[in-house]
C-alpha cells in the first residue's frame, strides 16, 4: 500500500511537472493582453474576438493594432481584439484545421477564388451586413460579389488588386502594347535576350505569374477571359474543349518558346534579384530584366521609384485579330475578410468589419500597403493623388474581370497546373493539355 | 461554463491530470489483477503495478494521438468526407480505394516519382553519409568540427532561411552551384565533357520517370534525339521539370548527417586488430574497407536502410520547401505524401485523403516486411 502510494506521488508529481512549464512560458505573453482590458470589463461578458491576417505589411498591422482595435475595444467594453499573422504559404493547411476542429478565429483572411471552396462553412451575414442592416454595405464596388456565396454575404473585401502588364517604354523595342497575340509573341522574340555563356535569361520581354514557367493557371485564366472565353458552358460543364481555351493554351506555349526557345534548350531563367523585376539595381544601376510584367500592384516597384517615369499601365487586349470577342481585361483579385459558420461571435465579428471598413479606414488600410481599396467611396486621398494609382483604378473600372466563382478551385488549380507543366515540357500538345483538362476537371464537378 | 477563457484552460488542464492519474490507477490495478490470476508472487504483482502505472500517461497519450487518429482515418478512408462542407462523412464503401488504384493518374504519378526518389535518391543519401563517415574515422585534425558541420544539416531542418539558401544557390543563372560548375567546366576541360554526359544521363532519366508517370513517352524521345548537350548547359535545378527532382535528391544528400553517425558508430565499434591482421596480410586501405569493415557495418547499412527507404517513401518536406510556390514544377516532383497532403489539405477531400495515407501505410509495410526477409542474404551479425 505504502509503495502504491510512493508510486501515485511520483506519477502526480511527474504529470504536472510535465504542465508546469508550458501555464510558466505561456504566463509572460497572457499578461499584458488582461491589462489591456478595461476596468468596466468586471461588468461585461470577456470575450476575445480572434483575427487571422495572411502576410499583411507591418504598417497594416500596427495601423490596426494602434487604430482600429483599441478603438473597437473602446466601444465594446470587455471584448479584446487578438490578430494572429499568418502567411499565404501554408495557409489551406492551418485553415483545414479551423473547419475540422470547429473553432479557430472568428474571422478569417480569404483570396477571391475562396468563396465556393469555404462557402458552405461560412456564415451567412447578411443579417448583420446586408444593406438592410448596414447601409455602407452598397458603397462596395464589384468586388463584394466575390464576398459572397450562395446570394449571401460572407464578409467583405478589403481590396481589389488586379494584374495589369507593366512595360518599360525606355526598354521596349516595337510597339507598346502589343494588341494581339502575334504582336505579344514578335514582341516577346524581339526583346528577349539569352547571354550565350550561361545559356541564361539576361532579359525577358514579358513576366507573368511565374516567370519562369511562363503558365500558371491564373495567367491562363486571364489570356482566355481576353478572348471573351467562358469558365462554364450554359449547362455548368467546364468550357475547356472551346476554341478560346485552345488558342489561350497555344498563345502560352508560343510565348514560352519565343523567350526560352524550346524546352530542350534548357536557356536559365532571369537571376533572382531585389525588387521588382521591371526595376532598376539601385547598386549596380542595371535593369533587373524584364520589359513586360503582367501581375499585380504588388510585383510592380513601389510609387515613389524613379522608373515609373518610364512605365506604361495597360490592360491585356486579347487577340482581336483572330477572336472578335477579345476584349482588354485586367483580372482583379481581392483579399477579404469572411466568418466561418463556427463562430460564436458573429454579431462582433460583423461590428468589427464595419469598424475596419469605414469608409475612412478601407482608405487608410489600403493606403498601407499602395492598393486600390474595395469600397468605391473610400477612393480618394492617395488614390488620386498617385498617378499610377489613378490610372489603375481606371483601368480597374473598366475593364476589371472578377476572379472568382471558380467552382472547386483549388481542384482545378491542381489539374491545371499539372497538365501546364506538362505543356512547357513539350509532354503534351496544346491539344491535349485542354482535352485533359476539360476531362478531369468535368469528373471533378462530377 | 466559465467565459474567462485562462480559467478554462486551468480547468482543461485539471480535467487532463484527472484522467491521466485516474487511467493510469486504472491500468495499473488491472495489470495486477492479471498478474495475480496469473499467479505472481507479490513481488511480481508489485512490479507489474509500478510498471504499468508509469508507462499508462504514454500508453494514454498512444491511444488518443495515436490510435484513436488510425480509427478515425481509416474510417474516413471509406467514406465521402470534405472538412469544408459541413456535412457529415458518407460512407460510399470501397470507392476511394477503387479511384485510387484504378482510375487517380495523379497518383501514379506521384509513386513513380516516390519510387525515383527512393532508386535514386537513397542511393546517393546511403553513400553520402558511409563516404563521410569513413572520412572523418581517418583522426584528422578538426575532426569534431567537421562532424558537426555534416551534423548540421539535421538540426536545421527546412526551414525558411534553408529554403532561401537553397533556392539561391540551385538558381540557374546566378546560383553558387552552378557557378562552380561552369568555372570547373572552363579550367577543365575534362570536367565540362563529365558535366554534359551527367546532363544527359539525369534528363534521360527523368524523361522516363515523367513518361513512366503520364504514360507518354515523347519527351524521352526527344531527350535521347538531341543527344549531348551544348558545352554551355548547366543544370536547371528548380527550373524544369527535368531536374525537379535531382534538386530533392539534393537536398536529402545534404540531410544525411543521422545516417553519417550511425555509420561513424558502428566504424568505431570494429576492432582495431581486424584491420591490424588484414594490413599484416597485405590488404590496401580499399581491400580492408571492402574485405573487412564493410562486412560488419552491414547491420548498420541495414538500419540506415530501413529507416531511410520509410523516410523516402514519405517525403514531404524538400518538395514542400523547394515547390510549394512553384506550381508548374509540382507534378513533376510529387510524392505520395505530398499528394495525401494536397488531397486532404488542399482539396480538403479528408476521406480521400485518408485512403491515400492508409494504402501509402500498406506499401511502407510490404517493403519494409520485404527488407527484413531479404537481410539473412546479406547482413552479417558476427561481431555482435
Amino acid at each position: 500500500m505504502r509503495k502504491s502510494l510512493f508510486y501515485l506521488l511520483v506519477l502526480v508529481s511527474l504529470v504536472l511537472g510535465a504542465c508546469t512549464p508550458a501555464t510558466a512560458t505561456q504566463a509572460p505573453t497572457q499578461a499584458p493582453a488582461n491589462t489591456q482590458v478595461p476596468a468596466a470589463t468586471t461588468a461585461h461578458e470577456a470575450v476575445t474576438l480572434r483575427i487571422y491576417l495572411l502576410d499583411y505589411t507591418a504598417d497594416t498591422i500596427a495601423w490596426l493594432n494602434s487604430e482600429i482595435n483599441p478603438a473597437f475595444e473602446a466601444a465594446h467594453p470587455g471584448v479584446t481584439v487578438e490578430i494572429t499573422e499568418g502567411s499565404w504559404s501554408g495557409w489551406d493547411t492551418t485553415f483545414s484545421g479551423f473547419f475540422a476542429a470547429g473553432d479557430g478565429p472568428d474571422i478569417i483572411n480569404l483570396g477571391s477564388e475562396m468563396n465556393t471552396l469555404y462557402g458552405e462553412s461560412l456564415a451567412d451575414m447578411d443579417p448583420y451586413l446586408g444593406e438592410a442592416a448596414w447601409p455602407d454595405v452598397a458603397n462596395f464596388g464589384p468586388a463584394i460579389e466575390n464576398a459572397k456565396y450562395d446570394g449571401k454575404l460572407r464578409g467583405l473585401p478589403i481590396f481589389t488588386a488586379p494584374r495589369y502588364v507593366f512595360c518599360r517604354t525606355d526598354l521596349a523595342q516595337g510597339t507598346l502594347p502589343p494588341q494581339n497575340f502575334g504582336d505579344w509573341v514578335t514582341f516577346a522574340q524581339e526583346n528577349t535576350v539569352i547571354d550565350a555563356a550561361t545559356n541564361s535569361l539576361t532579359q525577358q520581354a514579358l513576366v507573368p505569374v511565374d516567370a519562369g514557367s511562363m503558365a500558371d493557371w491564373q495567367w491562363w485564366l486571364l489570356v482566355f477571359y481576353s478572348l471573351g472565353g467562358e469558365l462554364y458552358k450554359a449547362d455548368g460543364a467546364p468550357n475547356f474543349d472551346s476554341p478560346e481555351a485552345l488558342a489561350a493554351t497555344e498563345f502560352l506555349l508560343d510565348m514560352r518558346q519565343a523567350t526560352y526557345g524550346s524546352a530542350l534548350d534548357a536557356v536559365g531563367s532571369l537571376p533572382t534579384g531585389q525588387g521588382s523585376v521591371i526595376d532598376v539595381n539601385d547598386e549596380t544601376g542595371a535593369n533587373n530584366g524584364a520589359i513586360c510584367l503582367a501581375h499585380s500592384g504588388w510585383a510592380a516597384p513601389a510609387f515613389d521609384r524613379p522608373v515609373w517615369d518610364n512605365v506604361s499601365i495597360e490592360p491585356f487586349y486579347g487577340d482581336p485579330a483572330n477572336f472578335p470577342n477579345s476584349r482588354p481585361v485586367v483580372l482583379a483579385f481581392n483579399d477579404w475578410l469572411a466568418v466561418p459558420e463556427y463562430s460564436p461571435n458573429k454579431e462582433l465579428a460583423a461590428e468589427w468589419l464595419k469598424t475596419a471598413f469605414s469608409r475612412d479606414a478601407n482608405n487608410k488600410w489600403n493606403e498601407t500597403m499602395g492598393l486600390i481599396p474595395a469600397r468605391n467611396d473610400a477612393q480618394f486621398g492617395y488614390v488620386v493623388e498617385s498617378e499610377q494609382l489613378k490610372r489603375e483604378a481606371e483601368l480597374a473600372s473598366q475593364y476589371g474581370v472578377g476572379f472568382a466563382g471558380i467552382e472547386e478551385s483549388a481542384i482545378l488549380s491542381t489539374i491545371m497546373q499539372d497538365a501546364l507543366g506538362k505543356l512547357i515540357t513539350e509532354e503534351l500538345t496544346p491539344a491535349d493539355v485542354v482535352a485533359t483538362i476539360q476531362s478531369q476537371y468535368a469528373e471533378a464537378l462530377d | 461554463m466559465p467565459t474567462n477563457p485562462y480559467l478554462s484552460v486551468l480547468l482543461v488542464a485539471a480535467a487532463a491530470v484527472l484522467l491521466i492519474v485516474l487511467f493510469s490507477l486504472g491500468l495499473a490495478r488491472t495489470a495486477r489483477f492479471a498478474a495475480r490470476l496469473a499467479g505472481a508472487t507479490r513481488n511480481q504483482q508489485a512490479n507489474t503495478y509500478g510498471g504499468y502505472l508509469f508507462a499508462a500517461p504514454w500508453i494514454l497519450g498512444f491511444v488518443i494521438f495515436v490510435l484513436g487518429p488510425m480509427a478515425f482515418s481509416l474510417y474516413w478512408s471509406f467514406t465521402d468526407y470534405r472538412v469544408t462542407a459541413a456535412e457529415a462523412p458518407a460512407l460510399v464503401g470501397l470507392d476511394n480505394y477503387t479511384r485510387l488504384i484504378l482510375r487517380d493518374s495523379g497518383f501514379r504519378a506521384s509513386i513513380v516519382n516516390t519510387l525515383f526518389l527512393t532508386a535514386v535518391g537513397l542511393p546517393i543519401q546511403l553513400g553520402a553519409a558511409l563516404g563521410l563517415a569513413v572520412l572523418l574515422n581517418q583522426q584528422t585534425r578538426g575532426e569534431r568540427l567537421f562532424r558537426m558541420a555534416f551534423y548540421l544539416p539535421v538540426i536545421l531542418g527546412f526551414n525558411t532561411a534553408v529554403l532561401l539558401c537553397w533556392r539561391l544557390m540551385l538558381n540557374t543563372g546566378t546560383g553558387i552551384i552552378n557557378q562552380l560548375i561552369r568555372a570547373l567546366s572552363a579550367a577543365f576541360p575534362p570536367f565540362g565533357w563529365l558535366n554534359r554526359a551527367g546532363i544527359f544521363v539525369v534528363e534521360l532519366v527523368n524523361a522516363l520517370f515523367l513518361g513512366l508517370g503520364s504514360g507518354k513517352f515523347n519527351l524521352l524521345t526527344a531527350v535521347w534525339e538531341a543527344g549531348l548537350p551544348a558545352a554551355n548547359r548547366v543544370p536547371l535545378w528548380v527550373q524544369s521539370p527535368l531536374w525537379s527532382k535531382m534538386s530533392v535528391v539534393m537536398l536529402m544528400a545534404w540531410g544525411c548527417g543521422a545516417m553519417m553517425l550511425i555509420f561513424l558508430a558502428g566504424l568505431k565499434s570494429i576492432p582495431r586488430e581486424l584491420h591490424e591482421a588484414a594490413e599484416v596480410d597485405g590488404a590496401g586501405p580499399w581491400r580492408r574497407f571492402w574485405s573487412v569493415a564493410f562486412p560488419l557495418l552491414t547491420p548498420y547499412v541495414f538500419y540506415n536502410l530501413v529507416v531511410g527507404l520509410v523516410a523516402s517513401l514519405q517525403i514531404f518536406e524538400p518538395i514542400f520547401v523547394l515547390y510549394r510556390d512553384n506550381e508548374p514544377l509540382v507534378s513533376s516532383a510529387i510524392s505520395m505524401v505530398y499528394y495525401l497532403w494536397q488531397a486532404s489539405f488542399s482539396h480538403f477531400e479528408i476521406g480521400y485523403g485518408s485512403a491515400i495515407s492508409w494504402l501509402i501505410f500498406l506499401i511502407i509495410l510490404g517493403v519494409t516486411a520485404i527488407q527484413f526477409r531479404m537481410q539473412k542474404h546479406w547482413v552479417n551479425y558476427d561481431l555482435y
